[in-house]
């Protein structure tokens, strides 16, 4: 649905993206992850057609990026960082106005701005002037505004910034059933719980693509799998049985916790534990180590930083 | 060009102004002045003048006369009353600056400033369309309110002078052509100037600021009137426009250049 090849945007000096390689399938959700500065909102305009790029070549859902612009905004919608509303204007006004310049009929435009207003739950408030809306309130209706006109690809910059924990649930909500209608959606974000929770694929980004993965595929590939076995009182000759099993790599010790190194979790857990059984170990808890999406992303930054 | 779009553009636009108190007062209060001011000074006047001037006064009158031969056979009275009705109406040339850089300024600065510029800049709506009804958005109430002012000027000043003669020159089809030609190149050029101001500023009120020196030209033709360097006929007024047709070409060009979708979002500061 959005693919690009090599796309670069210089700003006369400076490199805002670089040789920029990715793939979004139709239906998934990819969140695009990366510092400040690294490039995604660039990315971003130049999948929208906002800015032009510098080098490279970009299709979106279809349509080539620098040839096929007018057909890309139609088919696309964004929310933007800054929600951009018309603060003097009602939440039917604004949205009516969008729905004009996306070319729908009046019956479909009232249609789909009841539609949107009920679903994030500003219908009551519908007349009032924006300017007196919460920030929570007018990123709902911004994004109400970038999908108005059903569009197929959904680009969204930060959407649940500045949210309180239950509106952004609520917009975290809302993107996954958009996901469900089998929407693109293309997710800026530094909520990496969020990128974590909804993301089909993440994209960590600095001025480059560094990796492109599943959330899970990334811990595996930067952490392994480990398995943790807390044991009731760990001994020397525990430590020696797991050492014995050559499949069990990196034993690591804290307290009364082993942390395990497997290739393959699921069939090699069992024979742990039945080597620290044997080994006179009361184990009392085993279970897999998960490392957090925030501790593979600040290594994979850390890491191009390094270099 | 899409209508559809332009008429949505606008239709906002006008929204806003509805909403918007002080931009109310900025299109109704110039022309409320600069139509109140000369149809006091007419009823006035109509009263006052009569006598013969004397002594500075002759010789200023006696310039007139040398400038206007026509008016010879006018009374002393009609002739300082056709003089400060001509001046009056210079004025009226600056309210189509005014009201539409008013307007421009909050149309394009107050979307930047609310950053509304790039959700609308990711729609279908081609630059070209949205330059083209932000334009029309200062430019018709501006011209609007700048006829009307006009209009209403003409049909109180027919009741206030008795005199046939001043009112009959009075309606001298120069004006007509200031109105018609000069007004609408004038309003122009006070929204390409907005366009090129927003592109560095962040305050309508600033833009409002710097771009209020676009008035100075005319007031400087009025004081040239009042002093008798030069008095405004057909050819002053034909040479006027072509100036401002010039120059409203090169803003233009200039602000065209400047409101482009990746210069608004990445230059303008």
């Amino acid at each position: 649905m959005i693919e690009t090849q090599n796309l670069t945007k210089t700003f006369d000096k400076f490199t805002a993206v670089e040789n920029l390689n990715l793939n979004v399938e139709r239906g998934e959700i990819f969140a695009f992850l990366g510092p400040n500065g690294a490039g995604k909102t660039t990315t971003m305009r130049m999948l929208a057609c906002l800015v032009a790029p510098t080098s490279g070549s970009a299709t979106v859902a279809g349509h080539r990026v620098g040839q096929d612009d007018d057909a890309i905004r139609s088919t696309i919608g964004i929310l933007t960082e800054a929600p951009g509303l018309y603060e003097k204007l009602n939440a039917v006004q604004n949205l009516d106005f969008f729905a004009r310049l996306y070319g729908l009929d009046t019956a479909t435009r009232e249609k789909q701005i009841k539609r949107y207003l009920e679903i994030l739950g500003l219908w009551e408030r519908r007349a009032e002037p924006v300017g007196g809306f919460s920030k929570g309130m007018k990123q709902k209706l911004s994004i109400a505004r970038a999908l108005l006109h059903e569009p197929q690809v959904v680009f969204l910059d930060e959407p649940t910034s500045a949210l309180d924990p239950e509106s952004a649930k609520v917009v975290r909500d809302f993107i996954a059933e958009l996901k469900s209608e089998g929407r693109t959606i293309f997710l800026c974000t530094h909520n990496l719980d969020e990128a974590d929770r909804l993301a089909d694929h993440i994209g960590v980004m600095k001025k480059r693509l560094i990796q492109v993965d599943t959330p899970e595929n990334l811990r595996r590939k930067l952490y392994g799998q480990r398995v943790m076995v807390r044991v009731r009182e760990m001994t020397d000759a525990q430590m020696r049985a797991l050492q014995q099993l050559n499949f069990a790599r990196d034993v690591l010790r804290n307290g009364t916790t082993f942390s395990i190194a497997l290739a393959d979790p699921p069939n090699m857990t069992p024979l742990v534990v039945h080597a620290l059984v044997a080994a006179g170990a009361a184990v009392q808890e085993v279970r897999e180590e998960r490392a957090s999406l925030e501790e593979v992303y600040l290594d994979l930054i850390g890491t191009e930083a390094r270099t | 060009m899409s209508a559809a779009r332009i008429v949505a553009v606008l239709r906002r636009e006008f929204q806003e102004i509805v909403k918007s108190r002080g931009l109310l007062l900025a299109i109704f209060l110039p022309p409320l002045f600069i139509t109140l001011i000369p149809l006091i000074a007419v009823g006035v006047l109509g009263r006052a003048i009569g006598s013969e001037p004397g002594g500075g006064d002759a010789r200023e009158f006696a310039r007139i006369l040398e400038l206007m031969p026509e008016l010879r056979s006018w009374s002393v009275g009609e002739v300082a009353m056709f003089v400060i009705l001509q001046q009056f109406l210079t004025f009226f040339l600056m309210m189509p600056l005014i009201i539409s850089l008013s307007i421009a300024a909050q149309s394009i600065v107050g979307e930047k400033q609310n950053k509304s510029l790039e959700p609308l800049l990711a729609t279908p709506i081609r630059t070209g369309e949205l330059l083209f009804a932000k334009s029309l958005t200062a430019m018709l109430p501006a011209l609007l309110a700048t006829w009307l002012a006009f209009v209403i000027f003409i049909v109180a000043a027919r009741f206030l002078i008795e005199s046939d003669r001043v009112f009959d020159a009075l309606l001298n089809p120069k004006w007509l052509v200031a109105m018609l030609a000069l007004a609408p190149l004038l309003a122009l050029l006070s929204v390409s100037i907005a366009v090129v101001l927003s592109s560095r500023v962040n305050d309508s009120r600033a833009v409002q600021q710097i771009g209020g020196f676009v008035v100075l030209p005319i007031v400087l033709v009025g004081v040239a009137q009042t002093t008798g360097l030069f008095l405004l006929n057909a050819t002053t007024f034909l040479l006027g426009a072509v100036i401002m047709g010039v120059i409203d070409v090169l803003v233009l060009r200039l602000g065209v250049r400047l409101f482009q979708r990746e210069k608004i979002l990445t230059q303008w500061k």
